[in-house]
């Protein structure tokens, strides 16, 4: 099989091995299968259940089951949630929007600083100044991100008053909405940064005693020329996929953020679905989150072999 | 190949040379009191068994060696002694004027970097020369050096064999014309024929240039084709120094005596016992050990000496450089 | 390089502490952490850190906290070195079909989004920390898995594996006698950053109140500081303490990480 072949086919094989999953759960789990999938607490007649048992084909067999989810999937169509009455799909993308403003440019922001500093702080290792530096960084990377949150939340909100407590916007100016994305923005940047920050140093460690970056010295290179010239390109590479595949955790941590922050995200929707019950809204947001993080790793695996020569011309 | 030797003005003088290395298992003394000089326009080779020293020297001099290596002495070279420069000086000194050509060239070129970029970043670097006139630069270098082929310079060095990665480095540090290049072992790994080439173009564009060329290298057949002079290197100390003809003919120090009976043209007799350690080596005279001429003084360390040689190769009121680190002169 | 060292002493300590205090909670906790007291307690002589919500005495909460991240982040760790060795050994040994098999599992689940899966299950399942243990476990390994294999890789190509195979021993001595401890200290490392990445799953999954409400843990602690009014009404030293703790333990867990592996490099270099 080709490469490319491969690829592609672990990346599909992927989706569809979750995807199942995401079918078996509700039907595996103890408890009736029509309570796992409608949720709990929710209140119907026994008249309706019975109806909605045959709708929802759960009296026909598990391969037709099977079936009908594919089918059900590919047309967007991800199941009911009767406890927000709407279906399921239209309540996830109305409140996706909110977490990739909130996601994106944190992601952006913090892989770019995170990536850089790191490499600075690679080649500079034996430096005083840089190992207070990484010591914080350190420090951030190992604090849970919602504790992240409410040490930020405390001290900027509360007591200093700068920024709003909670929600995405009071009054819906551009402004406004700025001034309550700050905030989380700023966390989930840290959290991001310190993230690619550690991998990055890691890697230029490692680079920094090869034998080209001697070489480059050699040649009459000077310090951070041979850093950017050299070596960062050949630390980032071998990384770009483990940065790409943080991207889940850093999305999960998203979740977390806007969760401390009262914001009408994903997060909140799925925080919300756990607290009542609702199956079909963890469900969907669970497949959806995969696809994202999915797509993810396979932009990060085509930007990877575009920028390896080695790759490219085998 | 001859240049003129004698009252050629010296062009580097490396004074009183010392390295060593704290390392875990105790204090490498890799060098110890190493002097010659290079002269302009010659080729010196450095020579000795693998270990003794020869690299290091060549490193320390670049200031290319690690953190736990400490360095005494001078190197003085164009007036200035290199080894009290700053490293920012340093660099501007490095591949502009004098350049080094690294043991492993599939290894010392960047993998993912076109052949052609790395070759110009010296002129992009040291000059400031723009991109699109440095890679033609480039381009030229690299046919003068065999590869004429027009794609060679878009090229990556995994896509190249090592003899044509060999010919990259040599283009990267020759681009700049500098006055010394140091080759360390130019022709490791690579076979007869293709090493004899690689060094004729070497030799050929630093006749051009005017460069001086310090050849370090454990082949001796090779330091005698193509240098003047050579300097032979044991266990950190240079030993005997002089014309390399002279030096093949009429080895002068035991040890040369005993390395040159290696080859397979003079008997392929090896030397008896094993190499010293230089956390503790020999007292005195490092080679005593194993000396078929010792006597009792050789436990006190020998000085450098002048000797004057006989035979053909001496002129009536020259100086032949001829130098001897051994009690029997 | 003397920093190093202090910063590794200094993570030793730390994490000694902790396990102190997880192993003799009984002892030095002031109280049991489940008795009850006047709620809502602030700091004062009797009740060092105040009472929470139902009265409990968080200084003795913060002490047993201690245990529930050390089991499940150790528990979680092991099961995932364990499954993470095996499949590397086995794919970077035999190489081949076996490796290809392995490896494309491991990309597969590389790529399930780990901390929304556990969510989703346990939301279903509401599972005690054994459980949570295991399932981060049967998730976490793949990492591992990447790095013994081209640990592994590496080891097989040298002189003895060579020999011993030319010798004719069977793979599952080679595997046991020659390969496993030579990789050895490339999974102390990475057993000791995944108890890292558990504890703080463990503390994100309470956070959200999935954990087991029978056990008191840092991560439940916030949980109920956010929702039981702590936060709003400034009560820091019922969700500040706690988070303090989940950071001070990773903290220590990683830089113990990082002195193995620096360790293990300057073997390396001297070899």
């Amino acid at each position: 099989m080709s490469h490319t072949a491969k690829r592609w086919s672990r990346y599909i094989i992927a989706i569809v091995i979750i995807f199942s999953l995401n079918f078996i759960i509700p039907r595996a789990m103890p408890g009736d299968p029509l309570t796992n999938l409608l949720g709990e607490d929710v209140l119907l007649t026994d008249s309706s259940v019975i109806e909605l048992r045959s709708e929802m084909g759960l009296d026909r067999s598990w391969s037709q089951q099977y079936l009908d989810y594919w089918w059900g999937i590919l047309h967007l169509d991800l199941g009911y949630s009767f406890h927000r009455h709407s279906p399921v799909s239209e309540i996830i993308f109305s409140r996706m929007k909110w977490t990739l403003l909130l996601a994106l440019p944190s992601l952006l922001l913090g892989g770019v600083l995170g990536t850089f500093l790191g490499a600075l702080a690679g080649w500079r290792s034996h430096r005083k100044g840089q190992k207070m530096q990484t010591a914080l960084f350190l420090a951030i990377y190992c604090t849970p991100p919602y504790f992240l949150c409410l040490l930020a939340l405390y001290l900027l909100s509360f007591k200093l008053d700068l920024f709003p407590l909670k929600g995405f916007y009071t009054t819906g100016s551009a402004v406004d909405i700025a001034h309550h994305l700050f905030l989380p923005i700023l966390v989930m940047t840290l959290f991001s940064l310190s993230r690619n920050y550690m991998i990055m140093r890691g890697s230029v460690l490692q680079e920094k005693s090869s034998l080209y970056a001697a070489f480059a010295r050699a040649k009459g290179l000077y310090d951070d020329e041979i850093l950017f010239r050299h070596v960062f390109k050949n630390a980032l590479l071998p990384i770009i996929t483990l940065l790409a595949m943080d991207f889940g955790f850093i999305l999960s941590g998203a979740l977390f953020v806007e969760i401390v922050f009262s914001m009408n995200g994903m997060g909140n929707l799925i925080y919300d679905a756990l607290l009542s019950r609702d199956y079909p809204v963890l469900q969907g947001s669970f497949l959806i989150i995969t696809i994202m993080v999915v797509s993810a790793n396979l932009l990060a695996d085509l930007l990877y072999s575009s920028l390896d020569p080695r790759v490219r011309w085998q | 190949m001859s240049s003129p030797l004698a009252n050629a003005a010296p062009l580097l003088q490396i004074e009183g040379l010392s390295v060593s290395f704290e390392t875990p298992l105790g204090r490498v003394k890799a060098a110890q009191d190493v002097c010659f000089d290079l002269r302009e326009g010659e080729t010196l080779a450095l020579v000795g068994e693998t270990g003794c020293g020869k690299s290091v020297v060549a490193s320390a001099i670049m200031k290319l060696l690690p953190h736990n290596a400490s360095v005494q002495g001078r190197a003085v070279f164009a007036g200035r002694d290199l080894l009290a420069l700053g490293e920012k000086e340093m660099a501007r000194t490095r591949g502009s004027e004098i350049a080094i050509v690294f043991q492993n060239p599939s290894l010392s070129l960047n993998p993912i970097i076109r052949v052609g970029k790395q070759i110009a970043e010296m002129l992009q670097v040291h000059k400031g020369i723009s991109r699109t006139r440095s890679l033609q630069m480039a381009e030229d270098m690299l046919s003068r050096l065999g590869l004429v082929k027009k794609e060679t310079a878009s090229m990556y060095p995994f896509q190249f064999s090592g003899g044509m990665n060999q010919r990259v480095m040599i283009a990267t540090s020759m681009i700049l014309s500098p006055r010394i290049i140091i080759a360390d072992e130019p022709s490791k790994g690579l076979d007869g024929v293709l090493a004899g080439e690689v060094m004729a173009e070497m030799a050929r564009i630093k006749d051009q240039v005017g460069a001086s060329l310090l050849l370090i290298t454990h082949d001796l057949l090779l330091a005698r084709d193509i240098s003047d002079r050579m300097a032979v290197m044991y266990c950190g100390e240079i030993v005997e120094i002089g014309k390399s003809r002279e030096v093949f003919s009429e080895p002068l120090h035991p040890y040369t005596n005993a390395l040159l009976s290696c080859l397979p043209e003079r008997g392929f007799q090896p030397i008896p016992g094993s190499s010293p350690s230089m956390i503790e080596p020999p007292a005195g005279c490092k080679f005593h050990p194993r000396c078929p001429q010792k006597q009792d003084k050789c436990m006190r360390r020998p000085e450098m000496v002048q000797v004057e040689s006989s035979g053909e190769f001496s002129g009536a009121n020259e100086s032949t450089g001829r130098e001897v680190r051994c009690w029997l002169y | 390089m003397p920093d190093v060292t202090k910063f590794s002493r200094g993570g030793l300590i730390l994490f000694l502490s902790f396990l102190l205090m997880a192993v003799f909670s009984p002892a030095l906790a002031p109280y049991d952490p489940w008795v009850r007291f006047e709620p809502y307690f602030p700091p004062g002589p009797e009740h060092l850190l105040g009472t929470n919500d139902m009265g409990h005495d968080i200084l003795s909460e913060l002490i047993f906290g201690s245990r529930v991240s050390l089991i499940v982040g150790f528990g979680a760790a092991l099961m995932a070195t364990l499954i993470g060795t095996a499949v590397g050994l086995l794919a970077g040994y035999f190489k081949g079909t076996t490796d290809e098999i392995l490896m494309g599992i491991t990309d597969i689940f590389l790529m399930i989004p780990q901390i929304p899966l556990i969510i989703v299950l346990a939301a279903f399942l509401r599972p005690s920390f054994w459980m949570v243990a295991l399932l981060m476990g049967s998730l976490w390994w793949t990492s591992t898995a990447r790095v013994v294999r081209s640990k592994a890789l590496q080891v097989r190509e040298m002189g003895f594996v060579q020999a011993s195979r030319a010798l004719g021993f069977s793979d599952r001595h080679i595997i046991f006698t020659d390969m496993l401890p030579n990789i050895f200290h490339v999974i102390m490392p990475k057993f000791m950053l995944s108890i890292a990445s558990a504890m703080i799953a463990e503390a994100s999954i309470s956070f959200l109140g999935l954990g087991d409400p029978t056990m008191k843990s840092w991560g439940m602690m916030i949980n109920f500081a956010f929702t039981r009014g702590g936060f709003i009404n400034g009560y820091w030293w019922w969700y500040l303490t706690p988070g303090l703790c989940i950071t001070l333990f990773v903290l220590s867990v990683v830089l113990l990480g990082f002195a193995l592996e620096e360790q293990e490099e300057a073997t390396m270099r001297l070899e």
